[in-house]
């Protein structure tokens, strides 16, 4: 019981900040399992996060209960919504916080704070929508495939790269909506042999008749490589990036990455320029 | 009904509804926070540290995790005393608690010309001066490590303004008290005690250390006991009000500072985990005077026990 209701949050007299529309809440999960090779798929029910989110956007996790060490929320891609307001994030495993994270069960609580950031934008109608996943930068991508085949406006074409079969997941569920799926691996175990930018280099060697967007989630390499190849062919490309957060809200500025030369700012910031930037506003020497 | 408790505090002639501020570098220009609560209903609220001009800040990596703790690098990025003035101010001021700067310089003149361009402008209502900054006149030593530098930085600020001057401390010297004493002896109102310990942590995979600075001021709960320790240091040497921060998370941590001798305290990287802490300290530290049957917080301040 608080001592004082008039402390009770009163709506405030002015809204600032960034106009969005963000929320902190505690959820149960409806589940998290294991998927594939270090990598997990977890769901839960938030109508407030489902109704908002857009794809490319993100959350702010905290793991289970209020715990100082991992001390902060980890940041991760909405990776889809579904049944109306399940939300998914799908992740990897790759240290305490995650392993801290995929030990939680069904009904555990988490804290979630989202959406956060500016989503992908979308494809003008008839424009082709060009995919590129590497690894776990799948998660976003799925989400804008949804969305995409939802709107029923865009061919969606989906190229993923993974190291090794035992890392692709989620296959059944994009071929169940319907997208071109094209699959790489690095040890061939599984789909075109190689990395996902050769297969779209070969693929993409030209313009084409129809005009293309790409839209892009991987490792700094991969982008890297995304973003040659959009300017190239003078294609609209955006890419979505991580960066190490303290907050995803705007107030740490630790989420830094450096802009191209000629942009206004020498830093954007990912949690609130970002995560997805149009891929000329980055300093690709850099990153 | 029961009589609510008095949590109201002066920091000299600042009076604040309640001792909880949110630190600086950790609440951004002020209003990044509303979608979660109102800050009006804050102590005081300080904002991200403000240079003469705008600052880029450091490379990225500019953060790393360590056990409890936070490292950060991030460089004293912040848009300029002028922007701030000009676009972030305006809004700030509806917010009806008091907005203390935050303010860094390279030079003493610097922090001079900062302090008479705040001087200038209505609805700032302190300024804290971050002294943990390196000072390019003297080989770029920090200006907080040695006493005269501390001094001759308050000084001139004080010299500069009417309003109350609290200098915020770096924790990276011999002797914590002689700073403090030195810039009681020039006019400072106040002392905020904490700034961030310096620390780094390397990725020996990558033989890299964690930030692209090498390394960077840490933060949180892993520096909660050193933060009391010079709060109570400092509260034996000085008679002007201090104000604690270091790792406060919840309202116990709040109230273990206030119980050292701390008049308020502040609320740093807890806002990244909760945005919602500081507000959670208020409710806090309300329903713990309730139950303790304290009317008056004052009457916790500086009521350590001996064994
Ligand atoms: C906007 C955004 C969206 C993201 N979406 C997803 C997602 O959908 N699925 C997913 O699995 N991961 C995602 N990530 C990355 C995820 O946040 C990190 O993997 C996670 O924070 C690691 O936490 P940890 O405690 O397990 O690892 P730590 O112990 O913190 O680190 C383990 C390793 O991961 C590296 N690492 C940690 N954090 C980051 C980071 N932010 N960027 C790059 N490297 C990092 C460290 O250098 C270290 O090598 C996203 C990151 C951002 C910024
Ligand atoms: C990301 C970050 C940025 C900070 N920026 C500033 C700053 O601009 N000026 C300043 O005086 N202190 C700055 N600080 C220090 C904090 O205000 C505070 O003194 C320190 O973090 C210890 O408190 P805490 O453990 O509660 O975070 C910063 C701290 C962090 C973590
Ligand atoms: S993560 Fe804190 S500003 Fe972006």
């Amino acid at each position: 019981m608080l001592a004082d209701q008039s402390l009770v949050l009163k709506a405030p007299r002015y809204t600032f900040g960034y106009g969005k529309k963000m929320v902190e809440e505690t959820v149960a999960l409806k589940s998290n399992q294991q998927i594939g090779k270090n990598i997990w798929l977890m769901e839960f029910r938030s109508t407030l996060l489902a109704s908002h989110a857009k794809p490319g956007q993100f959350l702010m996790v905290h793991l289970g209960e209020r715990t100082k060490d991992p001390l902060l929320r980890r940041p991760f891609s909405i990776h889809g919504i579904q049944e109306g307001d399940k939300v998914m994030i799908l992740y990897n495993v790759v240290g305490a916080g995650t392993s801290l994270l995929s030990s939680l069960k069904e009904h555990d609580i988490i804290s979630v704070i989202g959406p956060l950031g500016n989503g992908f934008a979308l494809p003008r109608p008839s424009e082709r929508a060009i995919l590129v996943g590497g690894g776990i930068g799948l998660a976003p991508l799925f989400f804008l495939a949804q969305v995409l085949q939802k709107d029923q406006r865009n061919t969606v074409t989906l190229f993923l790269g993974f190291s090794t079969s035992q890392e692709v997941v989620r296959i059944q569920q994009l071929e169940e909506l319907g997208v071109n799926l094209s699959l790489t691996t690095e040890d061939g175990s599984l789909g075109f042999k190689g990395i996902v930018t050769d297969l779209l280099d070969q693929r993409l060697s030209n313009k084409g008749p129809i005009k293309s967007v790409i839209y892009a989630c991987g490792p700094p390499q991969m982008l890297k490589k995304v973003a040659q190849k959009a300017t190239t062919l003078s294609l609209r490309s955006y890419v979505s990036l991580e960066g190490y957060m303290a907050c995803g809200l705007g107030i740490c500025l630790g989420c830094a990455v450096k802009a191209a030369h000629g942009e206004t700012k020498p830093y954007y910031y990912v949690c609130q320029d970002g995560p997805v930037f149009p891929s000329g506003m980055i300093d690709w020497e850099v990153l | 009904m029961a009589v609510l408790p008095d949590l109201s505090v002066d920091i000299g002639d600042l009076k604040l509804k309640n001792p909880v501020i949110t630190a600086s570098g950790t609440f951004g220009y002020g209003t990044e926070l509303t979608p979660f609560f109102d800050p009006s209903l804050l102590g005081a609220i300080i904002v991200k540290g403000l240079s003469l001009r705008p600052m880029p800040g450091n490379p990225p990596p500019r953060i790393a995790e360590t056990p409890c703790g936070l490292l950060n690098a991030i460089g004293l990025a912040n848009i300029g005393i002028q922007a701030f003035i000009e676009e972030k101010l305006p809004v700030l001021t509806k917010i009806e608690a008091p907005v203390i700067t935050n303010i860094y310089g390279h030079t003493v003149k610097e922090y001079a010309d900062l302090a008479k361009k705040i001087e200038k402008v209505e609805g700032i209502a302190a300024i804290e001066i971050n002294i943990s900054c390196p000072n390019v006149e003297k080989g770029g030593i920090a200006f907080g490590t040695d006493p005269d530098t501390a001094a001759a930085v308050t000084e001139r600020v004080v010299n500069n303004t009417t309003k109350p001057v609290i200098v915020k401390l770096a924790p990276n010297v011999t002797d914590i008290t002689t700073i403090a004493t030195a810039v009681e002896s020039v006019g400072a109102k106040a002392i905020s005690v904490t700034n961030t310990i310096l620390g780094m942590a390397v990725d020996v995979t990558t033989r890299l250390p964690k930030l692209a600075n090498i390394v960077g001021g840490l933060s949180g709960p892993a520096i909660k006991p050193i933060a009391l320790y010079l709060v109570h240091k400092v509260v034996a040497a000085v008679t002007i009000p201090v104000i604690g921060l270091g790792g406060i998370m919840d309202y116990r941590d709040a109230l273990e500072f206030l119980l050292v001798g701390a008049r308020a305290i502040q609320v740093g990287t807890a806002n990244f985990v909760n945005p919602k802490t500081a507000i959670e300290i208020v409710h806090g530290l309300t329903d713990f005077c309730s139950r303790e049957k304290v009317s008056n917080i004052n009457q916790i301040i500086g009521g350590l026990k001996t064994m």
